[in-house]
Formats: structure tokens, sequence, C-alpha cells
């Protein structure tokens, strides 16, 4: 039984305690609390250096330092706070620094409201149980052998053949049955990089499909995205070491993740609305009759300010473009506004949530309209990292990750 | 029993020669029916609401001075609270906490009790910067 | 009389209240409440989405869940205190009280109701204890 060490304020008044246990029970894990003494308390904070009011931030800050002096045995941590609550974040975050800096333990942190996330919190302490019981096949840095690797997502589906540390096939298809479409991008892959389906030794799948391709093709590696993409990014960014933020904006949903040492401790997924995501891109593109490839090109050329577009909402947003349009305003710089605006809500909405480091890795399909990565650099201050082969993270960290096991 | 339930914490003062041993063996001798359960700092008594407060009432008799008590939400052995479950959970800091403060309000009580009087501590006034200024410049 | 004990789960100020003959009101009823409650099944305690969302009576939505959660069971029982008394500045304040921010919102509420409210600060020293349980003794006796 895996024991994952809760650190958290706020959650049983949150009514959220009980989805936490039942989360962790759900991945074959257990949630206790390092026990501590009164005089533990004070002790840690003025070691810590942070002297939170909320005593119950101050147990916190206990409990980490008990599994700091590994005098209480834990295989995981989850850091959980209020959100909203400023006190609680920045304490969250510096407990999570604290933790990695002095424990080898893999720490994951979460805010939620009343209105909990379940599956969220499934994935993160899947991804805990995860780092924990495949430390070694994580702790990998470069692919050996040939292998493959395939990511079944909910839009795109990618597959990948590596051999020796290097991309030698590969191939995408929008997901349809997910069977088929693995079949025909793994095949296409295979043509590509001139091997045949039994000479590659080992297969990593993630993605949502994941249960049903690593069945149908035996894969030696069946894991959840988040870590997969994780290790896939740090590999095509060649950021392996230190931290980074790892960014998706996708076509329904955005994730973020936060990475130390090419191992995720945060991240968000979703988002409130179509305004915020790649959906929007393509809206914009279909009304200025142009492709979506073509809306970078046009959108660095232009200027965001020139046109006004702020949309929390998809439908606001187009109203906004026609409106825009109207007046006469140019393509580029809609296209651009299109762009900024979205960056603009991805900051708002979600990156709130965790805690940006630097550098930013931005990754997936919409990491190839070079305006949004523009945008994404102006909002967040530093420009992100767009590796070579973005959209294929996914399929990338299943073929390292799988050469782990020859 | 969920509307008569009281499970009572008897938290024996770190100056006390009382043990929690002594102090359970006291409680089942009164033969109110109560389920007595040896803790860290004395014991928790459970039964029904009147039963408890008779165990209350002789016990503030006989020891008016060495022990306190409060009631406890949960049953004794309570998965929910249990230490054995999880750890310890965050009210056993606060229990620590106020143990060790007993001997004070102990103190206070039997000053009270003797009817001496007190004074009021008086708030501590910051310096003014004025006086602070003038400091600073003694010590250049 | 009942009388609101801040902070609400301290065993100290629960058994002064008793001592000197009144009646507390303090964490454990509200949650003792909850936890007896055979139809919930939310352990450990029994706090609902319902109550949380409840707190939005105390505290607005941009309010964390936590804080409104403690409001959610605090609440009623100031609205049915007599009176109050708040231990200032404590150093035992942890479980049900270990959010400093609801419990500036619990003595304001206090402040509010209009109730007599005595504060009394954590004694540091043997004398300031004495002149606590003095004055705690007094407000009480003062009430009957």
């Amino acid at each position: 039984m895996i024991k994952i060490a809760q650190l958290s304020c706020g959650t049983e008044y949150s009514s959220v305690q009980y989805e936490i246990e039942k989360a962790a029970r759900s991945v074959g894990a257990k949630v206790v609390y390092p026990d501590v003494s009164y005089a533990d308390v004070n002790e840690a904070v003025r070691r810590f250096g942070f002297s939170p009011r909320s005593p119950q931030l101050r147990l916190m800050i206990a409990r980490a330092a008990r599994l700091a002096d590994e005098k209480y045995d834990a295989d995981a941590v989850f850091i959980t706070t209020c959100f909203r609550c400023a006190e609680a974040a920045l304490v969250r975050n510096e407990l999570r620094r604290f933790i990695q800096e002095n424990t080898k333990l893999p720490v994951v942190t979460y805010s939620f409201t009343e209105r909990l996330k379940a599956a969220q919190l499934l994935t993160r302490m899947e991804a805990l149980v995860t780092i924990v019981t495949r430390k070694d096949v994580l702790a990998r840095e470069r692919q050996a052998g040939l292998t493959a690797g395939i990511d079944s997502g909910s839009s795109t589906t990618k597959a990948l053949i590596m051999e020796n540390n290097k991309i030698i096939g590969k191939d995408w298809t929008s997901s349809g049955d997910v069977v088929q479409s693995a079949t025909s991008v793994l095949e296409n892959a295979m043509k590509e990089a001139g091997v045949e389906f039994k000479q590659i030794e080992a297969m990593g799948v993630t993605g949502y499909g994941r249960f049903t391709l690593g069945k149908h093709f035996g894969a030696k590696l069946v894991q959840e995205e988040l870590t997969v993409n994780s290790k896939g990014a740090v590999w095509l960014a060649e950021r392996q070491h230190g931290e980074a933020t790892i960014l998706d904006i996708g076509g329904m949903d955005n994730k973020a993740i936060t990475v130390r040492d090419g191992v995720p401790d945060n991240f968000t997924m979703g988002g409130i609305c179509a305004g915020a995501s790649g959906r929007f891109l393509e809206m914009t593109s279909k009304r200025l009759k142009i492709e979506i490839e073509d809306l970078g090109r046009l959108a660095d050329k232009g200027n965001w300010r020139n046109a006004k577009m702020n949309s929390y909402c998809s439908v606001f947003g187009i109203q906004d473009l026609v409106t825009t349009l109207g007046e006469g305003k140019s393509f580029e710089d809609v296209a651009a506004a299109a762009c900024h605006s979205v960056a603009e809500q991805v900051y708002e909405q979600q990156l709130q949530e965790i805690d940006v480091r630097h550098p930013i890795i931005q990754v997936g399909g919409t990491s190839l309209i070079s305006g949004l990565v523009t945008a994404v650099g102006e909002v967040l201050g530093e420009r992100p990292i767009v590796p070579p082969n973005s959209q294929y993270i996914g399929a990338v960290g299943g073929a390292l990750l799988s050469s782990g096991f020859l | 029993m969920s509307e008569e339930r009281e499970t009572r914490v008897f938290m024996i003062t770190p100056n006390s020669m009382i043990t929690p041993d002594q102090l359970v063996r006291e409680i089942h001798a009164m033969g109110k029916g109560v389920t007595v359960k040896e803790t860290c700092y004395g014991t928790l008594a459970e039964g029904p609401r009147e039963s408890v407060r008779g165990v209350l009432k002789e016990i503030r008799k006989k020891h008016p001075y060495d022990i306190y008590s409060k009631v406890r939400a949960y049953p004794a052995g309570d998965p929910r609270r249990c230490r054995a479950q999880h750890g310890t959970k965050p009210g056993f800091v606060q229990l620590e906490a106020e143990w060790e403060a007993l001997p004070m309000i102990q103190y206070g009580i039997q000053c009270c009790e003797r009817g001496e009087g007190f004074d009021v501590p008086r708030e501590k006034e910051k310096l003014s910067a004025e006086e602070f200024k003038k400091i600073c410049e003694a010590v250049r | 009389m009942k009388i609101f004990i801040s902070p609400p789960n301290s065993l100290i100020l629960f058994d002064l209240v008793e001592r000197f003959g009144h009646e507390p009101l303090g964490a454990m009823a509200a949650i003792q409440e909850r936890i007896d409650n055979i139809e919930l099944d939310m352990p450990p305690m029994n706090v609902t989405l319902d109550d949380v969302i409840g707190g939005l009576k105390y505290a607005g939505v941009e309010v964390p869940s936590g804080i409104r959660g403690r409001l959610s069971l605090w609440g009623p029982l100031i609205d049915t205190a007599d009176a109050a008394i708040i231990v200032e500045d404590p150093p035992f304040s942890f479980g049900c009280v270990g959010c400093e921010r609801s419990d500036e919102m619990v003595k304001y509420m206090l402040h509010r109701r209009g109730i007599p409210v005595i504060s009394v600060k954590y004694p540091e020293n043997s004398e300031e204890a004495k002149a606590a349980v003095g004055r705690i003794k007094e407000f009480l006796e003062g009430l009957k």
C-alpha cells in the first residue's frame, strides 16, 4: 500500500476530504498525516522561515519538516489548500519546493473549491502512484533500442518510432475508432522508419485510449498522460533537468504542467470556456476564410492592440471579431487579437491555479500556430520554447519510457 | 444513542499526582455505567449524557483543580478520528498545547477561589517614532 | 446562559464556562451533530457541499471554501449565543480553528451581534493567568 502524506488546510471544511481519500484508495494508495507534536510546530516554522498566521498552515510546515527529517515514513506527498486563499497559496508552493529540495518524495499540489473536480484529483493521485512505483522508468533520459509510442488523444492520435534516442518515423491523424486510428498512424510511422512491427522491441501507450491499445498491441507501458507527456516534452525541448512549465493549449481543453527534472508536480486541466482554447482560433480562421495554419503567420504581422477582442466566451469573441472586421481592421490585426485573446484567457483562467515556472515549453497542435506562441510569450513575459515535433510529446514519452523495459 | 451520547475528555494537569489509570478506576468505581478509556492526558468517558454529567460532577467535587474537561464530538475510538488509522489529526496538537498551559490556569483558579485580587495586564505600547529616532541618533 | 467560546474547541475555555455555571457553545456540538447523522457519508466530519454553500450566508463566493465551511458551522452557534469569551492570540488554535481569517470573522460576528463579549489576552505567566481567570469569572458571574 502506497502511503501519501497529506499536507493540507481546509479540506474537511470544504467537504472534499472524503473525495481525496476516495481518489487515493482507487489508485491503491492511502492518505496519512505525519505525526507532529506541539513543540515541533514552532521549531519547524522558525526553520522554514515563513511564519503564516493560520495555525493549520503552521501545522502543514511541521508535517513537512517531519518528512524532510525522515521521522515519518511516506511514499509521496499531496499538498492541498483552498483556492483563493493567498496565505495558503504561498505556503503551498514554498512547501512543495521545500519537500523537493529536502526529500526524494514525489509531490503534487492542488488548490480546491467545494466543487472539487474529481477527475483532476484522480489523475493527480494516479500520477503520484506512477511516480512512486515507476521511479526507475521515469528516470530514463535517453531512449534505447527500437521502440514505438502511441498517444491516443481525444481529438488526435499520434504514433512515433524511435531508435537510439532519435525519432525515425511519425504520423498523426484525427481520432476515430481508437484501434483503427492507432493502427493506421503506427503503420505510416513504421513505413517512414523502414521497420516492421515484429522488429519493435517495446511500445508505450498513453492518452484516453491507452487501456484498449495497451491490450491490443501488447504494450509494455500503459501510463497516464501527465507523466508521459512531461517526459516527452522535456526530452524534445532538451530540458531534462531543473524546472519548467509545459503548456498545451488544446482544441477543446488546455493543460499546464509544472515539472522538476522531468517529473510533474502540479498541473491544471480543462478550460472554462472555448474562448480560451484552440477552438476559438479555428472559428476565427473560418470567419476569416483562411487555413488555421496561416492564422499564426498572419497574426505575427499584425498588432493586437489595434483590434479590440477580449472574450471569456467564444460567442462573445466572435461577436467582437465581426464588429472589428466591420470597422475595417486588417486581417493581420484581427488574427493577432484572436491569438492574444486566447493567450490572455489561458493565463487568467488557468495559469493562476499553478505557479508558472520558467522556461515555458509550449506543445501540442496549437504550438504550431506561431502567432499564438508570440501572444503567450507577450502575456507571460517570456517567449515559450516550442521544441521540434511539439505535437508528439505523448508519443515521444511513450517510446522513451517504454525503452526502460528493454 | 446519538442524541443522548456524550463523550468527554478528562485531562489531568501535568503537575498532578493522579495517573490516567487511577482516574479510570475511580470513574469505574462510581458505577454510573459509562465506558472509560485511558488516554495520554487522562481519560475519555462515554455514555448517556446524564450519566457522563454525573461523572463530571463527582470529579469536580473530588479533584477541583487537578482535572479539566470538555466534550468531544467524536465517539471514543471512532475510525474517522483514530490516530492509529491515519496518524495524528490536528486536534491532537491542540490538546497537547492546552495540557501544557493547565498549571497556569490551575493557579489562576485557586487564586480566584481564595478571593485574591488581580491586576489586568496593561497592553504594551509601541515606542514612538520620535523616541526611536532619538535612540538611533544617540547610537550613531 | 449560552456562552460562545473562541477558540471554539478550547478545553480550558469550555471547562471554565462550565465551572462557573454556564453552558459553553463550542465547536464540538456542531461537529457532533454532523458526525452522528447516519444519513450522511462524508467522513471524517460530514461537512457537506450544502454546508459550504450555506456558508454564503456569512461570506461571499470569492471567499475560500474552507472559510465558508467553517462559518456555516459556527454561524448558527453565534446566532444563539447570549455572550462570548474570546482569548486573544492563544498558542493553541489548531484543528477546527486552523484558519486565522475564519477566526477573525468569528470574532467580528460576535461583536456585531452586540451581545456581551469579553476579550482576554492569553496569559504569559502565572500572574497574567490569575487576571485572565479572574476576569472570565467576573464576567460570567455578572451575567447571572
